[in-house]
């Protein structure tokens, strides 16, 4: 018997836009999706300073949902542990596949300000520019969403 | 920042190796991880099975071409990473897929398991010789990731 598997993803990065709020057909639910950007930094073999961002699209259903889509917004710094999942659909014939994190937990670590309301995104928090993430928002609105 | 992948399942094809034009060796897997649960409701036993596409670089990538198989069992650690590409409509694709950086063997029939980082040249000890006594999660997984087969995405 095949054990069981696993299949879990950690990432520590910032939004690079505000949380995109959906609700599933027949009262199935808020479902709250975000991009996040990781960055990495190094340092090559002449000791210059390298610099790769990645994106990643990640979905909240339920309570989660609800959390995101309260609190996050462009810029903020977040902890998310998950699942990836792959989805497919059909465009003209062509099979069109997209990877995207289940978000099961949830730190938010941008600190709260005096009044205790969550930091807004728009201050030093600058996140990564997101030029080269507008062609996966465009491709993507053209798919069902689930 | 973190970016972190950790998966535990079993490969769907035997793994497919290229070399670089300066010779160090890519491998890519596609990997099944099965979830199994009970539906709360109805008491149904579930499974549902999620493939993933696995790239290995360098020394790492020549131990998976060589001891990993169809139906082996692996845990891999690693990044994920979107590549953008163009379809013949010359409209942008996205693939994402997690690139190992640690991959330990795991279901040896030897009993043993073999532990490969990207970072330490690999000894050649343990072999992983039970490929064949762990069951892959799909019997109809096609032999490349070219035949795009209905329920594989990749």
């Amino acid at each position: 018997m095949a054990s069981r598997g696993v299949n879990k993803v950690i990432l520590l990065g910032r939004l690079g836009a505000d949380p995109d709020i959906r609700y599933l057909p027949n009262n199935g639910g808020k479902v709250v999706a975000i991009r996040l950007a990781t960055s990495e930094v190094w340092k090559d073999q002449a000791k210059a300073k390298q610099e790769h961002t990645e994106w990643h699209r990640l979905v909240f259903f339920k309570k989660l949902a609800d959390t995101a889509e309260q609190y996050l917004r462009k810029g903020s710094k977040i902890y998310v542990e998950g699942s990836l999942r792959t989805q497919q659909w059909d465009k003209n014939g062509e099979k069109r596949y997209r990877t995207e994190v289940v978000v099961r937990e949830l730190q938010m670590l941008d600190r709260a300000d005096e009044n205790g309301a969550p930091r807004h995104s728009s201050q030093p928090s600058t996140p990564p520019t997101a030029a080269n993430d507008a062609g996966l928002d465009e491709d993507f609105d053209d798919i069902p969403f689930f | 920042m973190l970016n972190k992948v950790t998966l535990i399942g079993n490969l769907g094809a035997d793994p497919e190796v290229r070399y670089m034009p300066n010779g160090e060796a890519v491998a890519s897997i596609r990997l099944a991880t099965t979830m199994r649960w009970k539906d709360k409701q109805t008491g149904e036993r579930k499974t549902s099975t999620e493939w993933h596409r696995v790239v290995f670089f360098r020394r790492l990538a020549e131990v998976a071409g060589e001891y990993l198989k169809k139906g082996s069992q692996v845990y891999v650690e690693g990044r994920l990473r979107t590549n953008k590409w163009q379809g013949q409509d010359g409209q942008d694709r996205y693939t994402t897929e997690i690139v190992a950086e640690e991959m330990h063997m795991l279901g040896s029939r030897s009993g043993g398991t073999a532990n490969y980082s990207d970072n330490q040249p690999a000894s050649s000890a343990s072999r992983a010789s039970g490929a064949s006594s762990s069951e892959p999660p799909m019997q109809s997984a096609p032999p490349a990731y070219e035949d795009f087969d209905d329920d594989i995405p990749f």
